[in-house]
C-alpha cells in the first residue's frame, strides 16, 4: 500500500516486452516517414523496418537464459516457447519484408503503409504469443487480424483482391466473436482473465461452473480454430490466400499461422484438466483437417489456392503434433511442433517468393500455365522452387522431411497411431500437387497467345529466397541441437 | 618406414586425382599445351611411382619378418557402425595385398609414362590421367582393403572408370555403347559378389556367439570371416558351396570368364594404355585376387572348385579359338587375355593359388608388354588396327618389334620366360591335384589337358599375331582396298560415327544442338592426322612410350624365373601351406606325365605351325576377301554367335519381358493406381464443391462446426456427469 491508499504499481519488467513494443513503435515511425515523404522514400521504410525488427530480435534472443515469468500484472509471460516463436515472427516479417518491395512495385501498389502494417501485424502475432491473459491475446488477435484486413485489400484495382479482404473481415469478426464471447464465459467462471484459473476453476469441482468453463472453452477454441484454418472453420484460407497480394498471402501463410498455434498452445496447456473432452473432438478436427486440405489442393488449379489448402492440411500436421504433446506430455516434447513451425514458415515463405516473381507490370499470374516457362527466366529461382516444394512434400534431407518425421514418431509415442498413419498417408497425396506446381515452373512456355508473365528477380527476392533455401537444407543438418536448444537443455 | 605409410600408398592416387580433375585445365590452359601437358604428365606419372616406391619398401620390410607374422590390419577409423555390424574402413598388410600393390603400382606408373606419350595429342588429356589416377586408387582400396565392404568399394570403383575409360572418345556411339556393355554385364558379376557377401554376413553374424575374434561385429572382416569360416561351414558343405559361387559369379564378371566374357573384348574401345592396364594387367585379374584372398571358403568346396577349373579351361578355350578369325591386334590379345584368364581360373579350381597370382604376377609383364606394343604399332600405322593392313613392321619399329617379341615368346610359353614358368605351375597343379572333384570327376585334371591343348593354341595365335604384324616381307598397307578403312583408336570421326548409325543420342539435340555438333566435327576434323594410305611411312614410337616397352620385357624375359626359383613367390603367399587341403591332394607336379616335356612340346609345336602358315605374311585366304574365308574363321571372328545370341536374348527377351510387364504394370497397377487417384480426386471435387465462395455458406459450416464442437462437449459432459469427477 502506498501512502495515499492506493495499491503500489506492480514492479515492471519492460524486457519481456520490449521485442513487440519495438516492432509496433518502429511501424509508426515508419508510417511517419512515409506521410511526410510520401511516395519517395519507400526504401528508407524498409531499411528502417528491417532495422527495427533486427534489434527486436536482438531483445528476443538475449532473453534466452534469463528465468521465466510475468510482467504487466500477469498480462506479458517471458518463457522459451514465446521467447522462439516471437523470434520465428520477427523473422518471418523480415524475409516477407525483403521481397515484398520488388513484388509491390511490379504490382503497382508501392505503399509505404504497406510495412507498417505488416510491422503492427507482426507485433500483434507477438502479443498473442507472449501472453497467458486472454483478453491479452485477444487484443493481439485483432492487432494481427486487422492489419491483415487491410493488407489483403491493398491491390486496390482488383476485384479479387477487395473480395479477399471483405471475405477475411467478416469471417474474421465472426470468429473474433466466438473468441470474445469465451473469454466472457470463462471469466463468468473463474473471475479473471488468466489462464491459470481455468485449471484452478476446474479443480473446485462445481457442476455449474465447470459447463460455463467448458462451454467458454469450446467458443474460444473455435475462434482460433478460425486463425489456425482447422477444418470446418477454414473456408476463408482459399479465398483469400488467392485474393490477397502474395506477399501478404505469404506472411499470413507464415505469420498467422505461428501466432494462432502459439495462442493454441498456451490455451490447451491451461485446459489440460478438461483433455477428456477435447482430445477426441480436436482427435477428429486434425484427421479432418489433414485429409480435407490435401484432397482439395489436389483438384486446384492456382498456385496460391493450392497452397492455400497446402496450409490447411500443414495446420492439421501441426494439430497432430500438439496433440501428441499433450496426450503424453512426459514422453514427447514441444520440440516437434515448434521444428515444424520453423520448417513450414520457411518453406511456405520461399515458395511465394518465387511464386511472386510472377507479378510483372500491374499484373500477376498464379495460375498453373502462368508459371510456363519460370525454369528459363529465372533457372535459379524455378531450382529453389524445386527444394521448397521438396521440402513440403517432405523429401529428405529437407526440413520439411525431418519436422514430418519427429511429428510421425511423437504421435506414434504417444499412441496416437492413427493420426500418425493419417498423416503419413496425406504426405502420399499431397505429392501429387506439389509435383504439379514444379511441373508448372519446368515446362516449356506451349502457348504463345497468352504469354506468360515474370517480373525481373530482385535482390531482395533471391536474398529472402536463399535464406529460405539455407534454412530449409541446412536446418535438417543440425537437426540434433535444435531440438535440445528448444526443449532448453 | 612403417607400415602407416600405406596411406600415403592409396592417398598419392587419389591426391593425383584431385590434382588433374582440379587443376588439369587451368594448367594447361595457363602453360599453353605442350608445357601443360608436360607437367600435368608428370604429376600423374608421380604419384604411382612414388606409390611403387614406398609399396616396394613395404614389402621389403614384411619379407624380413618371420613367415607367420607377416600380416598387420590397419584401422583408419570406424566407417559404418549399426547395432550389429561394423565396418571399419582398414587395410591389411600381407604378402598377397603387398603383391597385389606392386603389380598396380610398378605396371601402372610404366604405363601412366606410355600413356603420357600416346595420348599427347589428345585434347582431353587430363581428363584421361584424372580417371587413371583414380582407377589406381580404387584398385588399391580393393586388393588392401581388409573387409568385402571395401573391397567392394574398390570393385565399383574400378568398374567405374573401367566404364569411364572404355567410353574415353564418348562421342563415338559405338565406344559409348561399349562402355554401357561392359558396366551392365559386370552388374551380373555384383548382383552374385554381394549376395555372397550377405551370406557370409549372414552366417556369421547367425553364429556371433560362438566365434573367436568376432567380438566387435565386423563381420565382413577377413581377419572375422577367414578363421570363422572353417568351423562354420566345415559341416555345411551346401552353404560353403553356394557362397563359393556366387563370389565366383562375382569374379566372373570382372574377370570376364565365360559366360561373362562378352564385355572385354568390346572393351578395347579404350584408348590402349586403358587397355594394358585396366583390362589386361590389374582389374581384370581382381577375380583371381578374390579367390586368393579367400580362398578357405573354396577350399571348403571341391564342387565349387571343381567348376572353378571348369569354367576357367572351358573360357581358355574358347577365347583361344575365337582369337584365331579376329583381325583387329587388340582383339587378338584381348581374347588371349580372356583365355589366360581363364589359366588362373584352373589353377585356382585346382587349388593351386598361388599359381594363379603366380600367372597374374608374370601375366601383367607379358601382357602390359603386348598391349603397350600393340599400341606402339597402332600410333605408328595412324590408328589403324587391322593385322591385314601391316606386315613387314620389324624395319620400321625395331625396338617396338624386339620387345614386343619377348613378349610373344612369354606368353608362347617358350622355356626360360616367364610366361613359361606360370603356366607349368598352373598345368602342373590342375593334373596332379585331386581336390577338384565333382560326384568322383577329377574335373581339374580334365582342365588341365584342355589347357595344354589352348597352351599350342595360344602360341599358335599369337605367332599369327606377330608374323602379320612385323614379318612377312609384304607391307600390306601399301595396297588397302578402299572399303576397308574402319577399325579406328581414334576420335577423328566421331561426329559422322554417330550419324553414320541413325539413332544416337545426338541425332535427337539431347545432349548437343545441331550447330554445336558442327562446331565439334570442325573443332575435330581441324586436328584431324592423316589416313592410312599406301604412301605411309611409319615411324618409331617416342622414348616415353619404348622405355616402357623395354623395361616390360626385361621383366617378362627374367621375372618368371626369378619369382618362380626355389619356391619363391610360393613360399612368399602360401609360406605355411593352404588352410585345409592337406599337401597331397594339391601338388605342383605330377608324378606320371611328363609335363616339362608335354607343355615344351605343345609351344613349340604351336609356334611352327604357326610359322608354317603365317610366314610369308597374310595368306590370301585371311585377306580383305572374307568370302575367301574358310567356315571357322568365319565363326571365329563372331565368337562363334555367342555375342550376338547373348545381346540378342538381352534385347529381346529384355524387351518380351518389359512389354509385358508393361501390360500389367499399365493394365493391373495402373488401374488400381488410378482408382486410388480417381477417389481422391472425386473426394477433393466433393469437398471442393462446399466451397461456393458465398461468405453466407462458409459462416454457416462455421456455426455448424461450432455447434458440433459445443455439442460434443455437451454430450461428453453429460455422459460423465456433469458434476462427476472428471
Amino acid at each position: 500500500m502506498t501512502p495515499n491508499g492506493y495499491p503500489a504499481p506492480p514492479s515492471i519488467d519492460w524486457l519481456m516486452t520490449m521485442p513487440a513494443l519495438l516492432v509496433a513503435g518502429v511501424g509508426i515511425v515508419a508510417l511517419m516517414v512515409e506521410m511526410f515523404w510520401p511516395r519517395r522514400s519507400n526504401s528508407a521504410i524498409i531499411f528502417l523496418s528491417l532495422i527495427g525488427l533486427a534489434v527486436a530480435g536482438y531483445f528476443t534472443a538475449i532473453q534466452f537464459g534469463m528465468p521465466d515469468g510475468e510482467t504487466f500484472a500477469r498480462m506479458i509471460v517471458r518463457d522459451r516457447l514465446g521467447l522462439v516463436l516471437q523470434l520465428l515472427l520477427i523473422g518471418i516479417a523480415f524475409i516477407s519484408i525483403l521481397f515484398s518491395e520488388g513484388y509491390l512495385r511490379e504490382k503497382r501498389i508501392p505503399f509505404g503503409e504497406f510495412y507498417p502494417l505488416l510491422l503492427w501485424a507482426t507485433s500483434g502475432g507477438m502479443v498473442m504469443i507472449a501472453t497467458k491473459s486472454l483478453l491479452i491475446q485477444f487484443i493481439g488477435l485483432e492487432i494481427l487480424s486487422i492489419a491483415l484486413y487491410v493488407m489483403a485489400g491493398m491491390s486496390r484495382n482488383e476485384a479479387k483482391s477487395e473480395e479477399s479482404a471483405i471475405k477475411y473481415f467478416l469471417l474474421g469478426a465472426f470468429a473474433s466473436s466466438f473468441f470474445l464471447y469465451g473469454i466472457a464465459f470463462v471469466y463468468g467462471a473463474t473471475g479473471g482473465l488468466h489462464l491459470d484459473l481455468i485449471a484452478e476453476a476446474w479443480k473446485a469441482d462445481d457442476p455449474s461452473m465447470r459447463n460455463l468453463l467448458l462451454f467458454g472453452f469450446g467458443l474460444i477454441l473455435i475462434g482460433l480454430s478460425f486463425k489456425s484454418a482447422f477444418v470446418p472453420f477454414h473456408q476463408w484460407t482459399p479465398d483469400v490466400y488467392q485474393g490477397a497480394p502474395t506477399n501478404v498471402t505469404a506472411f499470413m501463410a507464415a505469420g498467422s499461422k505461428v501466432a494462432a498455434i502459439g495462442a493454441l498452445f498456451r490455451v490447451l496447456e491451461a485446459s489440460g484438466v478438461m483433455q477428456e473432452f477435447w482430445m477426441p473432438a480436436l482427435f477428429w478436427i486434425a484427421i479432418f483437417t489433414m485429409t480435407l486440405g490435401n484432397l482439395v489442393a489436389c483438384t486446384q488449379r492456382d498456385v496460391k489456392r493450392t497452397l492455400g489448402y497446402s496450409s490447411i492440411a500443414n495446420a492439421g500436421y501441426l494439430l497432430v503434433a500438439l496433440l501428441a504433446h499433450f496426450k503424453s506430455p512426459d514422453k514427447v516434447g514441444l520440440q516437434a511442433t515448434i521444428f515444424y513451425l520453423v520448417a513450414y514458415s520457411l518453406m511456405t515463405l520461399g515458395a511465394f517468393a518465387v511464386v511472386s516473381l510472377a507479378a510483372k507490370g500491374g499484373k500477376e499470374g498464379t495460375r498453373f500455365h502462368d508459371l510456363a516457362g519460370l525454369y528459363r527466366r529465372a533457372p535459379v529461382a524455378a531450382g529453389l522452387l524445386v527444394v521448397f516444394v521438396a521440402s513440403l512434400i517432405g523429401i529428405p534431407p529437407t526440413a520439411g522431411f525431418f519436422g514430418k518425421y519427429f511429428i510421425f514418431l511423437d504421435a506414434l509415442q504417444a499412441d496416437l497411431a492413427p493420426l500418425a498413419i493419417v498423416l503419413a498417408v496425406n504426405s502420399a497425396i499431397s505429392i501429387y500437387y506439389y509435383l504439379g506446381i514444379v511441373r508448372a515452373a519446368f515446362v516449356a512456355e506451349d502457348s504463345p497467345v497468352r504469354p506468360a508473365m515474370s517480373g525481373p528477380v530482385t535482390f531482395g527476392n533471391s536474398l529472402a529466397t536463399a535464406i529460405c533455401a539455407v534454412g530449409v537444407l541446412g536446418i535438417s543438418f543440425v537437426t540434433a541441437p535444435v531440438f535440445e536448444f528448444l526443449a532448453g537443455r | 618406414m612403417g607400415y602407416g605409410a600405406i596411406w600415403l600408398v592409396i592417398g598419392l592416387p587419389l591426391l593425383g586425382f584431385l590434382v588433374q580433375a582440379l587443376l588439369g585445365k587451368f594448367v594447361i590452359d595457363r602453360l599453353g599445351a605442350k608445357r601443360g601437358k608436360w607437367t600435368m604428365g608428370l604429376l600423374a606419372v608421380a604419384p604411382i611411382a612414388i606409390a611403387f616406391a614406398i609399396g616396394a619398401m613395404l614389402t621389403a620390410n614384411l619379407a624380413s619378418l618371420p613367415a607367420d607374422q607377416r600380416h598387420f590390419v590397419l584401422t583408419l577409423y570406424i566407417w559404418i557402425t549399426l547395432q550389429s555390424l561394423s565396418i571399419p574402413f582398414e587395410v591389411v598388410i600381407d604378402p598377397l595385398s603387398l603383391t597385389m600393390v606392386l603389380i598396380i603400382t610398378g605396371i601402372g606408373a610404366l604405363i601412366h609414362l606410355y600413356a603420357t606419350g600416346y595420348m599427347a595429342e589428345d585434347k582431353d588429356y587430363p581428363r584421361f590421367f584424372c580417371y587413371l589416377n583414380l582407377f589406381i586408387a580404387c584398385m588399391l582400396v580393393l586388393v588392401l582393403g581388409n573387409n568385402l565392404a571395401l573391397l567392394f568399394i574398390g570393385w565399383e570403383g574400378v568398374g567405374l572408370c573401367s566404364y569411364l575409360l572404355i567410353g574415353f572418345w564418348y562421342k563415338d556411339l559405338a565406344n559409348a555403347k561399349a562402355a554401357n556393355k561392359a558396366f551392365i554385364v559386370n552388374r551380373i558379376g555384383d548382383w552374385g559378389l554381394t549376395l555372397g557377401m550377405f551370406m557370409l554376413v549372414c552366417v556369421l553374424a547367425g553364429a556371433s556367439g560362438s566365434l573367436t575374434n568376432g567380438g566387435d561385429n565386423r563381420w565382413l572382416s577377413y581377419d572375422v570371416i577367414l578363421p570363422n569360416a572353417i568351423a562354420l561351414l566345415k559341416d555345411n558343405p551346401g552353404i560353403a558351396t553356394a557362397i563359393a559361387l556366387l563370389i565366383f559369379v562375382g569374379a566372373c564378371g570382372k574377370s570376364a570368364q565365360f559366360p561373362l566374357y562378352l564385355w572385354l573384348p568390346d572393351a578395347m574401345a579404350g584408348p590402349t594404355p586403358v587397355s594394358a592396364l585396366i583390362h589386361a594387367a590389374t582389374m581384370v585379374t581382381a577375380g583371381v585376387f578374390l579367390l586368393n584372398r579367400l580362398h578357405v571358403l573354396f577350399e571348403l568346396s571341391p564342387v565349387a572348385s571343381a567348376i572353378v577349373a571348369c569354367v576357367g579351361a572351358f573360357t581358355a578355350l574358347f577365347a583361344a579359338l575365337v582369337a584365331f578369325g579376329q583381325t583387329d591386334i587388340k582383339k587378338v590379345l584381348a581374347y588371349s587375355t580372356v583365355s589366360q584368364l581363364g589359366f588362373m581360373f584352373i589353377a585356382c579350381g585346382a587349388g593351386g593359388y598361388w599359381a594363379g597370382m603366380f600367372h597374374v604376377t608374370t601375366h601383367a609383364f607379358f601382357k602390359a608388354l603386348l598391349f603397350l606394343g600393340s599400341g606402339a604399332v597402332i600410333y605408328a600405322m595412324a590408328h589403324n588396327q587391322d593385322l591385314r593392313n601391316y606386315g613387314n613392321l620389324k624395319k620400321y619399329l625395331p625396338i617396338t618389334c624386339w620387345t614386343m617379341f619377348i613378349g610373344f615368346l612369354a606368353i608362347a610359353g617358350i622355356p626360360g620366360l616367364s610366361g613359361f614358368f606360370s603356366k607349368e605351375a598352373i598345368l602342373g597343379h590342375a593334373l596332379a591335384g585331386t581336390f577338384a572333384e565333382w560326384d568322383g570327376i577329377r574335373l581339374g585334371y580334365v582342365a588341365g589337358w584342355v589347357g595344354l591343348f589352348v597352351a599350342a593354341l595360344t602360341a599358335m595365335y599369337m605367332t599369327r599375331m606377330t608374323w602379320l604384324t612385323f614379318f612377312g616381307g609384304k607391307e600390306q598397307w601399301r595396297s588397302i582396298p578402299a572399303a576397308a578403312h574402319d577399325h579406328h583408336d581414334d576420335h577423328s570421326h566421331h561426329a559422322q560415327h554417330a550419324e553414320h548409325e541413325g539413332h544416337g543420342p545426338d541425332v535427337h539435340g539431347f545432349f548437343y544442338t545441331e550447330e554445336e555438333i558442327t562446331r565439334n566435327r570442325d573443332m575435330e576434323d581441324h586436328g584431324h592426322h592423316h589416313e592410312l594410305d599406301a604412301s605411309h611411312t611409319p615411324k618409331e614410337v617416342p622414348p616415353s612410350m619404348w622405355i616402357p616397352l623395354v623395361a616390360l620385357a626385361v621383366l617378362s624375359l627374367g621375372g618368371g624365373f626369378l619369382l618362380y626359383n626355389g619356391g619363391l613367390f610360393e613360399k612368399w603367399l602360401y609360406p605355411t601351406g593352404l588352410a585345409l587341403l592337406p599337401p597331397g591332394q594339391v601338388q605342383a607336379h605330377p608324378h606320371d606325365i611328363p609335363l616339362v616335356g608335354l607343355s615344351i612340346g605343345a609351344a613349340l609345336l604351336g609356334l611352327l605351325a604357326g610359322y608354317a602358315v603365317y610366314r610369308k605374311g597374310l595368306p590370301g585366304k585371311e585377306g580383305w576377301d572374307m568370302a575367301k574365308w574358310n567356315p571357322f574363321r568365319r565363326e571365329a571372328l563372331v565368337q562363334f554367335g555367342y555375342d550376338h545370341a547373348m545381346v540378342e536374348a538381352a534385347d529381346e527377351g529384355g524387351g518380351a519381358l518389359a512389354r509385358g510387364l508393361w501390360r500389367f504394370d499399365s493394365g493391373v497397377i495402373d488401374g488400381i493406381v488410378n482408382a486410388v487417384g480417381g477417389l481422391t480426386k472425386g473426394l477433393g471435387d466433393l469437398f471442393r464443391m462446399l466451397q461456393t465462395g458465398y461468405v453466407r455458406a462458409y459462416a454457416l459450416l462455421m456455426l455448424l462446426g461450432g455447434i458440433g464442437l459445443l455439442g460434443w462437449f455437451l454430450y461428453a459432459m453429460n455422459r460423465v456427469g456433469a458434476g462427476g469427477h472428471g
